[in-house]
């Protein structure tokens, strides 16, 4: 209980679109209460008017209004039931279309970060997907359970109008089974779906690992291994499993068999209250089969309440979320035109790690100039990009633009930096969107023109749906090669003056890297370029080459110069080249 | 409705009939609960006193509790068979996936492969759990009671027999209408859903662009409008529980109604009457059970369908055509492929006619530009892919096989791709991996070897550390020397398949690298797939492809004397052309 208000205490989730849409969750509460309520309305009135029937009224008049009202109740309960689900979907949905945009929000704010996590697409589904199960917790858990309370307190004030004892009675047994049996059921499941959380983790990390290493399995010919592995885990979820069932069928049981026993206090109140004369005997059906219908609604909050734990985590880690706003002070801009970047003695740890990433590190990139940075992996390339970008704030020494610190110029990044890296991003749309999105107010034949440039053009014009067709998810419909190249093109179109190339060809084959990068080099010619490459090929289209290693540049000089003078860059460049 | 794949699980036929007369006797207690409720009611409405409706009232109880009982009777019945039944097919799924090899989860998807033998499954054991006894109570028990009815009262009982296939019919012809509407809107329907998360995806790019701040409207945008078609299809889809509900709730007034005139009339009196009310609603219930799951059960339906599929896809057969012991390669041992094909698809050939001779100790290259079939030799190699069937001869020593998906084969050589696959387990256990029964002081040596001992003096616990995904992460260089460390680990394996090993590591990495896995050249036979030039100076034979053949062979000196298509792919590859 304690932990359920902790929950909420800084939710900024859950709660506030209750209060949002509240004139639509009314309706829907009041919808799914109507249900229920024709649904018990119908059998009382249904042993009413069989009841008086019964006594042989002598006009059908006397009936005539509980037929009328079967009749309604009748109908009542399915439209009311409809028009619930449609309200209840409808308002559900709105609700995802907010947490929609104020997820992107708070992931926005750490975009660079997000890239540099290993398992960027596992945390950004996570993310989804919780937002899909407070969807569900809202259809599942509270809707049902907050129209069963509803139910609960208007059933014992009605009979307690008649009977303040029996109110009383109802207050403790229905209880029962819409407080105490939730209760129990999300204490029991609580403490097992930690257990199953952990279980389905072990095998679903054991099950990928398997996959993921079969070729080893295979050759390893250790069959009997591989099928051993699994069998502890299986045989523990079906443990669990079962144990889960176990509860369910016993936990319903023990619900019914609290019906029952409503059902026969029912009768025996009844014989007390309503035998003194027969028109008051024609009640007794009445009572005793509305309560069949609740069973339905009282029920189910059971299994929703249960569910609960695993939406906990849901709203705890989106809530988890950084959702202010981001501080936006003492921004300017570049009023003159970019004439260089200096980054002076720079020093560097990251938070977290004990080793300094770079010591008194100065580079200047003068407007127009072409530099490569190489260095072993780990050495700190992309952390320096970061840093020139203002992704991350160094421990000493400074990155200016024209004198500027560039944190001060973040507003205005996209004008500045063009980047281009291993695997630029395309979003599902046509060609001339994605392209389109370097220069929203690009016309189509600069887009077409810029397609052009990276020789593009033959090849959008055989497709069939030409400079409309579709990329697909993540640009599946092109090559590696290719998509660089349709980045580039909206580089082209961002016209900045500062293109960071980061590893653009770490993944492409020699001969489409060769002819990318003489692409690249071409079309950027008047730009300014810090080009970090994982080898040699293409060396000779830049002006300067810095080698990283241990915090500082070992190696800086033109390629010509570094070829005679060092011995190892000669060495990496004859490797490079198949000539070792 | 019914699968007739469900009767073929082991035990199910017998299950089922013990499960229909189980819902025989539920109706049965049904019957006495609403003959006795009624009774009861009955008196106190004649105003008599509680004590003579005492004995109904507890016949009432104790068929209300017996029934409730026979409920938890049927699951605990059920569960063993499904839980037997999940279980095995999980251990099914895991043994075929052992046979289909790693070319099927590179068709399929980790992802698919993994959600399959877990998710699918999962949803196979709900399916199995709710589909059967809810199919058994809605063929057995609407009768029983409805037999019940007619006894009572004729009429009423012809009205629900007749109210009954109405409904189904109503159902179905809806269900339709909702998934034609589905089908009709599902392309645009899928691209809004997964909008959501290819524009998370793409969220770096976007703000590298400078638009990633104005694009959160674009995803509120979206979103409503995939609400405004999502309401489209439910408004339809939910017109099918209406059709139940409308018609079993109006039948049960209709029935109330019926009932009254029939009263008035004096053609029935009150006890009968009331049963019949009573149990009506107790008429629909497994229908509407059974329909409130429907969906749970159709997920299940094909999350069983995708199983079985997999279990019956074929695998390949004659895998002990070399015995099943490694064989012991040696200085005059032979492969030779003849006119070997192989095509992805069955139509398109990925490779065709390959003709090689390998002897020995010999070091074979195999260059080409991507997608012309390095890969795709390789992994015919390695016997993950299987040649078309009837072309060609593959021998190894003389010995003609089929395929190289041979046991003995597969045993005698170590494949080391681009990113060789790190377990989940601690280094000395990946190290290890062919050979688990190695001491610790031998896997020490060959880490040794591999050049890993001054990266695991850094490590925590050393060669105990955990790595793999999730664990401490390695880099590409380490992950590399890690395989060649299982590969000196085990001096028996002779053969040794690389493909593109150091394609993706910067220049200096790989030259240290290049240095480590010379040495393991020594006395085997090697496969070299790679797009790195300096490796071709080591190898003495190379195999050039291009669009899945071999174009031309030889030693590097003879090609490069050639002139030919090797030249030719010398020269592009450094950019000069």
């Amino acid at each position: 209980m304690k932990n359920f208000f902790a929950t909420f205490k800084h939710d900024t989730w859950v709660m506030p679109y209750l209060r949002k849409y509240k004139k639509l969750l009314a309706l829907t509460l009041f919808l799914g209460l109507m249900t229920f309520f024709c649904g018990s309305a119908l059998m009382f009135n249904s042993g009413y008017l069989i009841s008086k029937a019964a006594r042989h009224p002598y006009n059908i008049l006397m009936i005539y209004v509980p037929i009328v009202l079967t009749r309604a109740f009748g109908i009542g309960r399915p439209a009311f039931r409809y028009a619930e689900r449609i309200t209840s979907h409808n308002w559900v949905l709105r609700i995802v279309s907010d947490f929609r945009k104020k997820l992107y929000q708070a992931v926005e704010k750490q975009a660079v970060a997000i890239r540099q996590n290993f398992q960027t697409g596992d945390v950004l589904s996570l993310l989804a997907d919780d937002i899909d199960h407070i969807e569900n917790l809202y259809l599942r858990t509270v809707f049902p359970t907050v129209i069963a309370l509803v139910m609960y307190v208007l059933i014992v004030l009605a009979l307690g109008v008649f009977s303040w004892w029996f109110g009383l009675l109802m207050l403790l047994m229905l209880g029962l089974i819409v407080i105490v049996m939730p209760l129990l059921s999300v204490l029991v499941n609580g403490a097992r779906e930690t257990r199953s959380r952990q279980i389905q983790q072990t095998f679903y990390t054991q099950l990928t690992d398997a996959v993921m290493g079969l070729g080893d399995w295979l050759i390893s010919g250790r069959q009997q291994a591989f099928n051993d592995r699994q069998t502890a885990p299986i045989d523990q979820i079906s443990s669990l499993r079962r144990a889960d069932h176990q509860f369910q069928w016993w936990r319903d049981f023990t619900i019914q068999l609290i019906f029952g026993v409503i059902c026969l206090a029912l009768i025996i109140w009844s014989s007390f209250a309503w035998t003194q004369n027969q028109a008051n005997a024609n009640w007794i059906a009445a009572f005793v089969l509305s309560v069949f219908p609740l069973v339905d609604a009282f029920q189910s909050v059971s299994q929703g309440v249960s569910e609960w734990p695993s939406y906990q985590r849901s709203i705890v880690r989106v809530n988890q979320l950084d959702t202010k706003p981001i501080d936006q002070q003492d921004q300017t801009v570049l009023t003159e035109p970019f004439s260089q970047l200096q980054v002076a003695k720079l020093e560097f740890t990251y938070p977290e790690g004990t080793r300094p990433i770079f010591k008194q590190l100065s580079l200047t990139l003068k407007a127009g100039e072409k530099v490569a940075l190489l260095g072993p992996s780990g050495t700190g390339k992309s952390t320096l990009l970061k840093l020139i970008l203002g992704d991350l704030q160094p421990n000493a020494g400074t990155v200016q633009l024209n004198d500027i610190p560039i944190a001060r110029l973040q507003n205005e990044r996209a004008q500045l930096f063009g980047v281009l890296d291993q695997q630029p991003y395309l979003f599902n749309t046509t060609i001339m969107n994605n392209v389109r999105m370097g220069n929203l107010k690009a016309t189509d034949d600069q887009v077409k023109a810029a397609l052009k440039a990276v020789e593009l053009d033959h090849l959008i014009d055989s497709l069939p749906d030409g400079y409309e067709t579709v990329v697909e998810e993540g640009g599946a419909r092109f090559s590696g090669g290719e998509r660089q190249r349709l980045a580039l093109a909206r580089i082209l179109l961002q016209d900045a003056p500062i293109i960071i190339l980061d590893e653009p060809t770490v993944s492409l084959d020699p001969i489409t890297e060769a002819h990318l990068l003489a692409t690249v080099f071409s079309v950027l010619q008047d730009k300014t370029i810090l080009w970090v490459t994982h080898h040699l090929a293409g060396i000779n289209y830049v002006d300067q080459v810095r080698f990283l290693e241990a915090g500082q540049f070992d190696m800086a000089g033109t390629p010509q110069e570094l070829y005679a003078s060092a011995p190892r860059f000669k060495r990496l460049y004859d490797l490079d080249q198949g000539q070792e | 409705m019914f699968d007739p794949a469900l009767f073929k699980l082991p035990g199910m036929r017998r299950l089922a009939v013990i499960l229909a007369l189980l819902a025989v006797v539920e109706g049965i207690f049904i019957i006495i609960q609403a003959q006795f409720m009624s009774v009861a009611i009955v008196g106190l409405w004649h105003l008599q006193q509680l004590g003579t409706i005492l004995q109904p009232m507890l016949i009432f109880a104790a068929a209300w509790t017996g029934r409730q009982l026979l409920v938890v009777v049927k699951n605990r019945l059920m569960y063993p068979v499904v839980e037997k039944t999940t279980g095995d097919l999980r251990r099914q799924v895991m043994q075929k996936l052992y046979r289909l090899g790693p070319s099927y989860v590179a068709k399929t998807g980790t992802g698919n492969v993994v959600t399959t033998a877990l998710e699918g499954i999962d949803k196979v054991q709900t399916y199995l759990m709710l589909v059967v006894i809810k199919v058994i109570d809605m063929m057995v028990i609407p009768w029983v009671i409805l037999i019940y009815i007619a006894w009572l009262r004729w009429r009423e009982a012809l009205f629900l027999l007749a109210i009954f296939p109405l409904i189904i019919v109503f159902m179905i012809i809806l269900g339709y209408a909702a998934q034609a509407k589905a089908d009709k809107q599902y392309v645009g329907y899928q691209r809004l859903s997964n909008h959501f998360v290819d524009t998370l995806r793409g969220l770096p790019t976007l703000k590298q662009l400078g638009l990633s701040r104005q694009y959160a409207n674009n995803v509120y945008q979206v979103s409503e409008g995939y609400r405004k078609q999502t309401l489209a299809v439910i408004k339809i889809a939910m017109l099918s529980t209406f059709a139940l509900d409308f018609f079993t709730t109006l039948s049960i007034a209709v029935v109330a109604v019926f009932l009254g005139f029939g009263l008035i009339d004096g053609t029935i009196t009150l006890l009968p009457a009331l049963v019949i009310l009573v149990l009506s609603p107790d008429y629909f219930l497994p229908l509407r059970t059974f329909a409130s799951d429907y969906h749970a059960t159709l997920n299940g339906k094909n999350a069983f369908a995708a199983v079985q599929k997999m279990l019956a896809l074929p695998v390949a057969t004659q895998r002990d055509q070399l015995g099943t012991q490694p064989l012991n390669w040696q200085a005059d041992s032979t492969l030779s492929l003849q006119a070997i094909d192989f095509s992805y698809d069955g139509t398109q050939p990925a490779l065709s006619t390959l003709k090689l001779q390998a002897k020995g100790y010999q070091r074979i290259g195999i260059i080409g530009a991507s997608g012309s079939g390095k890969s795709t030799l390789i992994n015919l190699l390695g016997g993950f892919l299987t040649p078309t069937a009837g072309q060609g001869t593959i021998t190894v020593n003389g010995q003609s096989v089929t395929h190289l998906n041979q046991i003995a084969w597969q045993q005698s050589f170590f494949y080391i791709p681009q990113n060789p696959y790190l377990f989940h387990a601690s280094l000395a256990e990946n190290i290890a991996f062919y050979q688990p029964d190695a001491g610790l002081s031998a896997i020490g040596a060959a880490a040794e070897k591999a050049g890993l001992t001054a990266w695991i003096k850094t490590l925590p616990d050393g060669l105990a550390t955990k790595i793999g995904e999730g664990a401490r992460g390695v880099s590409g260089g380490q992950a590399q020397r890690i395989a060649l460390a299982r590969a000196f680990l085990d001096s028996s394996r002779r053969i040794l398949l690389f493909d593109e090993p150091t394609a993706h590591l910067d220049i200096e990495t790989e030259a240290e690298l290049k240095q480590t896995i010379l040495p393991v050249f020594k006395d085997h036979l090697v496969f070299f797939a790679t797009h790195r030039l300096h490796w071709i100076n080591q190898m003495d034979y190379v195999l050039v492809m291009d669009h899945g053949r071999i174009v031309e062979q030889g030693t590097p000196a003879q090609l490069a004397a050639a002139d030919g298509a090797y030249v030719r792919l010398r020269d592009e590859m450094v950019g000069a052309i």
